[in-house]
């Protein structure tokens, strides 16, 4: 894998809600990630289909924070 | 395995799989291969309609009983035993010829692409050392969370300092009241706050776009200009340029470097020749230079077949010591001339975009390094000896596409901060961070202004208060949009508190009777 991308993980649809209620955000408020990215490919590869929607994990080396956790909605295109 | 691949119309297909297993006369020469028992046929040149399972390929010789493709000039028997639609994208395949396929493909021979290996990574957050993961552990346990980074030094602490049980509570409980204190204040605008810290350094910077000598002359944009270009997310920079690493087994080594290097910088033709038209007799005649050729590291004999894959006009090549001559069988002016404008540009080496290559050694890391001008990050990554994991370029939107929307965000903070470093210039890495989150935020890389982040403003009177205002109210009556007043714009507009700071907190005061 290339250093400048970082962990992409899918989440799980149960504990979607778990994260969403932590962040005190809706899924349209997330940052997004498009379905045609080409992490979002690869990560197909292993996870199956992801429809938009989904949740993203991204597992960042972090500058300020050691790792950061931030995550993206899955969007169409 | 190969595969025969050509292009066909949707009745032939029809007609093929109708009445297959039979044979089917082409009108290409193809050289029979023993490997080839696939077949796959296009008709738009962008996805296979068909696949077909072969058993024989002869040149033809007057069979009967055969279908044909046209009714003259057939050359190849093939004997289709099976045959069934398909959808599949010709992007999976490769023509083994080298090269790409052609995207009016008349016919090829191709083999299938192998697929990307996908390995897994070890989450990084089990990488951790079992102290700090215990105190992640313990500080979850109360429902508390801590940066990575500080609960590392509180683990470090415990164990230099011999730190245990309730003193060690005991400073949890003030380190996260200390980092609780340093955080951002709610309502705080973060937005201008970033904009004033990275604009103030930014009156310091050389305003005419400086070219640095990074690298012997190699012509790098830096400074101010390189500093707007990246917040534009221009399509392509002023400068694209990308920085090869080897692979481990061949960073060490000079002549790999150097054999990589030439074999990725594109040259044309002309650059190693002289074209000449002769419209009377209808041909054109190339004069290979041979002190040319040799800076560039090319073989005559490497041309040769690149030429023949000029598909477009029906020529006949000769050649001669240093000359070859391509002459048309149907003499035409225009013809002549279109395949004279072709020539020019004729790719007969490297990759795509990458105009000059330079090998370097770094004295530190004690490796050899490629600096590019022009910049291919797919077609670079693909190749033998280069270091995957690490090559890069300056091309942002380039990275996206190649790598991914997270990617591109690192890239933006990692060029921004050389960028200012560059100049002597430090600024708080999180505002450079703030401004790639917003341009990432979308999924793809978005310029901050009208055309990016400041035009797609929920607001119609933040959107009005910016730039063209008559045409944003004009719509905004038009479709009937309805503001809120969230933002900072529209509060000043219409005179109420901004909701920022105290003014975003909806108190007040009732003194009892």
């Amino acid at each position: 894998m290339h250093e400048m991308v970082p962990e992409h993980w899918l989440v799980s649809v149960k504990e979607e809600e778990k994260i969403l209620k932590s962040l005190g955000v809706t899924k349209g408020q997330l940052p997004k990630i498009r379905k045609s990215d080409p992490v979002v490919k690869a990560l197909e590869k292993v996870e199956g289909e992801i429809s938009p929607g989904r949740i993203i994990e991204i597992v960042r080396k972090s500058r300020t924070r050691g790792i950061a956790k931030i995550y993206r909605t899955v969007i169409g295109e | 395995m190969t595969i025969l691949a050509w292009k066909d119309t949707l009745k032939k297909v029809k007609e093929l799989i109708d009445k297959a297993p039979t044979g089917y006369v082409l009108d290409y020469e193809v050289q029979p291969e023993k490997s080839m028992k696939e077949a796959l046929i296009t008709v738009t040149g962008k996805t296979f309609v068909a696949k077909a399972k072969i058993s024989k390929v002869t040149p033809y010789e007057g069979e009967k009983n055969v279908l044909k493709k046209k009714k003259d000039k057939l050359k190849t028997l093939v004997m289709i035993e099976k045959i069934e639609e398909i959808q599949d994208d010709i992007v999976n395949y490769e023509e083994v010829s080298g090269g790409s396929i052609d995207k009016i493909l008349s016919f090829a021979v191709l083999a299938k692409k192998e697929e990307a290996k996908i390995e897994q990574r070890e989450p990084m957050e089990s990488k951790l050392s079992s102290d700090v993961k215990s105190v992640l552990r313990q500080l979850e346990k109360d429902g508390e969370s801590l940066p990575v980074k500080i609960a590392e030094r509180l683990a470090e602490a415990k164990k230099q300092y011999k730190i245990d049980g309730k003193d060690f509570d005991k400073l949890l409980k003030a380190t996260i009241e200390k980092y609780r204190e340093t955080g951002v204040d709610p309502y705080e605008a973060v937005g201008i706050v970033g904009a004033q810290s990275i604009g103030e350094p930014g009156t310091q910077m050389t305003m005419r776009t400086f070219h640095f000598a990074g690298v012997a002359e190699m012509d790098v944009t830096l400074g101010l200009p390189r500093l707007i270009e990246i917040v534009d997310a221009r399509k392509t920079p002023s400068t694209p340029s990308m920085t090869i690493f080897m692979s481990e087994k061949a960073r060490g080594d000079e002549d790999r470097a150097v054999a990589l290097a030439r074999s990725i910088e594109s040259t044309t033709l002309l650059d190693v020749a002289d074209i000449e038209v002769n419209t009377t007799e209808s041909y054109v005649l190339i004069m290979l230079d041979k002190q040319k050729m040799i800076e560039r590291g090319l073989k005559r004999e490497e041309i040769l077949p690149k030429l023949k894959k000029i598909r477009m006009q029906k020529t006949t090549i000769t050649e001669e010591e240093n000359e070859i001559k391509l002459s048309l069988d149907e003499p035409s002016f225009k013809k002549i001339y279109q395949l004279y404008e072709n020539l020019k540009t004729f790719q007969v080496k490297g990759l795509d975009g990458i105009k000059r290559a330079i090998v370097k050694f770094d004295q530190k890391a004690k490796e050899w390094i490629i600096y590019t001008q022009g910049s291919n990050l797919a077609g670079v990554l693909e190749l033998k000896d280069v270091d995957f994991a690490r090559t890069k370029t300056n091309d942002i939107i380039e990275i996206s596409q190649v790598l991914g929307v997270e990617a591109a965000r690192e890239a933006i903070i990692e060029e921004s901060t050389s960028t200012l470093h560059n100049a002597g210039l430090n600024t708080d890495i999180r505002h450079l961070m703030l401004v790639a989150d917003m341009m990432t935020f979308s999924g793809v890389v978005e310029a901050i202004g009208r055309h990016g982040i400041s035009g797609k403003k929920a607001s119609v009177l933040a959107r009005a208060a910016f730039e063209i205002t008559s045409k944003h109210l004009l719509n905004a009556g038009l479709i009937g949009e309805v503001d809120r007043l969230n933002g900072v714009a529209e509060n000043i507009i219409v005179g109420q508190p901004i909701t920022l700071g105290t003014g975003a907190v909806k108190l007040s005061y009732r003194r009892e009777e």
